[in-house]
């Protein structure tokens, strides 16, 4: 249609028509001599596109107030829009409720707290958690409850087998599908070990003095330095003793560790990552009442099943030894007091963590809630990194070029994995 | 358009003018459709809503891709449409912004990850330093777990530049390479921030300094405008083979017109002098200073 206008246009006019192309296809005016306008084609293409202006601002003039139409009821061209004071609906509608802002909350406080939440993925990993929660690292397992899963008097009847069964039974035998979602397979394989290690409590009748417990909220506050930090949230299943985990380094141990240094990564802050708030309270509950008859944490099982956030394995880690610490501090204060100490009995909190396939196991030891400095007794921690307890476990081999590379069911299962699992869940009843 | 006409027509009716509300020109843009007197609703347009976010954050923006239109919906640039989704991420090129109530003059920051960013033909660095992370342009042979340093003060002895550090260029020797310049102290980096382009501090007088650009122009900016050193990353970007025409549908490029249309003066090398240098240097004029 364009270019039968355009040769309509050429043969009318007698002299040469100038064609100004810009990069707005709109601007693609036809100058023609004369004046003549040829008004059998659109006008949309000859409107000229203006750009879209600012709105003019108004300066504000203090003393001065701008003659409005507010008295008139309706606009007239010429005055100023009022303005209103901002409507109040005069009842509480929770549909439409606007919170405070920040300083005007009932809990608002000058100094910032930084928390550790269920969410938190600290970029330094372990060397932050052993900051913030004053503590020295062991990269092995504690060879005392160790040796309680090499003591066939502790080992379950086909014990390969059993757990073998319960990794199918979570992985392949869910869903008709490959593999259920991680979300699925991750927490039924950690209900099945443990129900698997409870079988031993025919043997060990201390077993059966612990809980379990889900969902339950933490709270543990602290100063360290000039700062304040708190751990909050849930953290996942946590099991609970009616008596307290015994101590696993002795006072020589512990003495040494007030020799050594507290890392630190500079330029980077150990605040870095945590959540920074005005708004907070400082708590310390363990989440149970109370008169619950088991108060002592036990162990702290933590599922990632990689969903808001994705955690990685060191980042994981440094999750399970906060929350470790966070309970053990609770449990301290509720014991001692909330004076700052050294404790003549320390305590110890456990911690499996696992993301379907590898597990990683912390054992805390708290000696001190002495944690304003930097210098003095610290803290102890065993980490033990990426166990993983099977290799593949697919209901359809990968097969290429015709070559089972890997195959179906469960390959390359690690006894050694659910043995320290196994340890850890027995440590303190034996 | 018509929008636009009525309230230009009101506004020459107006012996004062209608007056637009005061409100932020970016809420006011997204505002379409909205008349100088009240009417019912105003509709909000969000075309450009993602790109408003005032908040800092490391976290990758979804973006709208506008496919070379503009507000009114017609084709504003040609060639413009499809290609893979991209999402920003929030780059800072001020590299001197120290973090809100912690004022310092020298900030080393730690190199976290140097990634691909699909927004930009340079590689991007996330860094951290003190309690907060951010994106900058990374410089030809950063690393993850490098240490950056960042100064704010000029010396009487030119500084021994290392590569990735960011300093005013009054404090820079002659003869290095520099990239991310600014040209108003404060004002972020606007030059040299393509990949693999860099710029060579000619010479410092009094106060300013004299720059030669990638496309050899010379600028003269104040001293204190800030200055990263190096080349910046993806060196070897020019020499990339886009291979076919579908790589360059993935880049978001759509065919030029096939239409054979002889090339007018505009075409062809040319080979002429070097405008004047330019300078950004905002001296008063000859009426101010009398």
């Amino acid at each position: 249609m364009f270019n039968t206008t355009m040769q309509r246009i050429r043969i009318s006019a007698s002299t040469v028509t100038q064609i100004c192309k810009s990069k707005d296809c709109l601007g693609v005016l036809i100058m023609i001599p004369h004046g003549r306008r040829c008004l059998s084609s659109s006008s949309c293409l000859y409107g000229k596109v203006f750009p879209r202006q600012k709105p003019r601002v108004v300066p504000e003039i203090a003393g001065l107030e701008p003659v409005t139409y507010a008295d008139r009821m309706h606009f007239v061209p010429g005055l100023a829009k009022p303005r209103f004071p901002k409507w109040e609906r005069g009842w509480k509608n929770p549909n439409h409720y606007e919170s405070p802002k920040p300083e005007e909350m009932k809990l608002f406080k000058d100094k910032p707290c930084y928390i550790f939440n269920q969410r938190t993925s600290v970029v330094e990993g372990v060397r932050q958690a052993l900051w913030l929660s004053k503590s020295a690292v062991i990269k092995e397992f504690p060879a005392q409850i160790l040796s309680l899963a090499e003591d066939p008097a502790n080992q379950i009847e086909d014990q390969d087998e059993r757990v073998q069964n319960a990794i199918k039974s979570a992985l392949l035998w869910d869903t008709t599908d490959d593999q259920p979602p991680r979300e699925r397979y991750c927490p039924m394989l950690v209900h099945r070990l443990l129900h698997l290690c409870g079988v031993l409590q025919v043997r060990h009748p201390e077993l059966a003095k612990r809980m379990l417990a889900e969902k339950y909220n933490l709270a543990a506050t602290w100063r360290r330095g000039e700062d304040v930090f708190q751990v909050r949230g849930h953290n996942g299943l946590l099991l609970n003793s009616m008596n307290p985990l015994p101590v696993l380094a002795g006072p020589e141990q512990i003495q040494g560790t007030a020799d050594q240094e507290l890392e630190t990564f500079f330029p980077i802050a150990p605040t870095i990552d945590l959540q920074c708030t005005n708004v907070y309270q400082e708590k310390s509950t363990t989440g149970f009442r109370e008169g619950y008859p088991c108060p002592h944490a036990h162990t702290l099982y933590v599922m990632e099943m990689g969903n808001t956030p994705k955690l990685l394995p060191e980042q994981l880690r440094a999750k399970m030894i906060m929350f470790c610490f966070g309970n053990a501090l609770v449990r301290a204060k509720a014991l001692y007091g909330d004076e700052p100490r050294v404790l003549e009995k320390p305590i110890v909190v456990q911690s499996v963590a696992t993301n379907g396939r590898i597990f990683q196991f912390v054992v805390f030891q708290l000696n001190t809630t002495e944690l304003q400095s930097d210098s003095g007794v610290k803290n102890l921690v065993w980490v033990d990194e990426d166990k993983p307890l099977y290799e593949h476990a697919q209901a359809r081999a990968h097969i290429k070029r015709r070559v089972v590379k890997i195959p179906a069911g469960l390959s390359g299962y690690q006894p050694e994995t659910f043995k320290k699992f196994l340890a850890l869940f027995l440590h303190g009843a034996t | 358009m018509s929008v636009g006409l009525l309230s230009s027509a009101l506004r020459a009716l107006c012996l004062s003018g209608s007056r637009t509300w005061a409100g932020p020109s970016a809420a006011a843009s997204a505002l379409v459709g909205c008349r100088g007197f009240m009417t019912s609703v105003c509709q909000l347009q969000n075309r450009t809503l993602w790109k408003q976010r005032e908040k800092y954050t490391i976290r990758p923006i979804g973006m709208k891709k506008t496919g070379g239109r503009d507000h009114t919906g017609r084709i504003k640039t040609h060639g413009i449409g499809g290609g893979h989704k991209q999402r920003h991420r929030i780059i800072d090129f001020q590299r001197l912004r120290s973090e809100p109530g912690k004022e310092q003059p020298v900030m080393v920051e730690k190199v976290l990850e140097v990634r691909y960013d699909p927004c930009r033909s340079a590689d991007i660095a996330l860094v951290a330093g003190g309690n907060r992370k951010r994106w900058i342009i990374a410089s030809q042979n950063m690393e993850a777990g490098d240490l950056i340093q960042s100064c704010r003060g000029i010396g009487r002895m030119a500084v021994l530049a290392q590569e990735g550090d960011a300093h005013p260029v009054g404090a820079l020797p002659v003869g290095t390479l520099i990239h991310n310049l600014e040209l108003f102290p404060g004002r972020g980096a606007q030059y040299i921030r393509a990949a693999g382009t860099c710029g060579v501090l000619l010479r410092k007088v009094s106060g300013t300094a004299i720059i030669q650009l990638p496309s050899k122009h010379q600028i003269q900016v104040l001293e204190t405008c800030v200055a990263t050193v190096g080349r910046v990353s993806n060196v070897d970007h020019n020499k990339r083979i886009i291979g076919k025409a579908g790589t360059n549908r993935w880049l978001g490029i759509r065919p030029s017109s096939g239409r054979w249309q002889r090339k007018g003066g505009w075409a062809g090398r040319k080979i002429r002098p070097l405008p004047a240098m330019k300078s950004y240097i905002n001296l008063p004029t000859a009426s101010a200073r009398a």
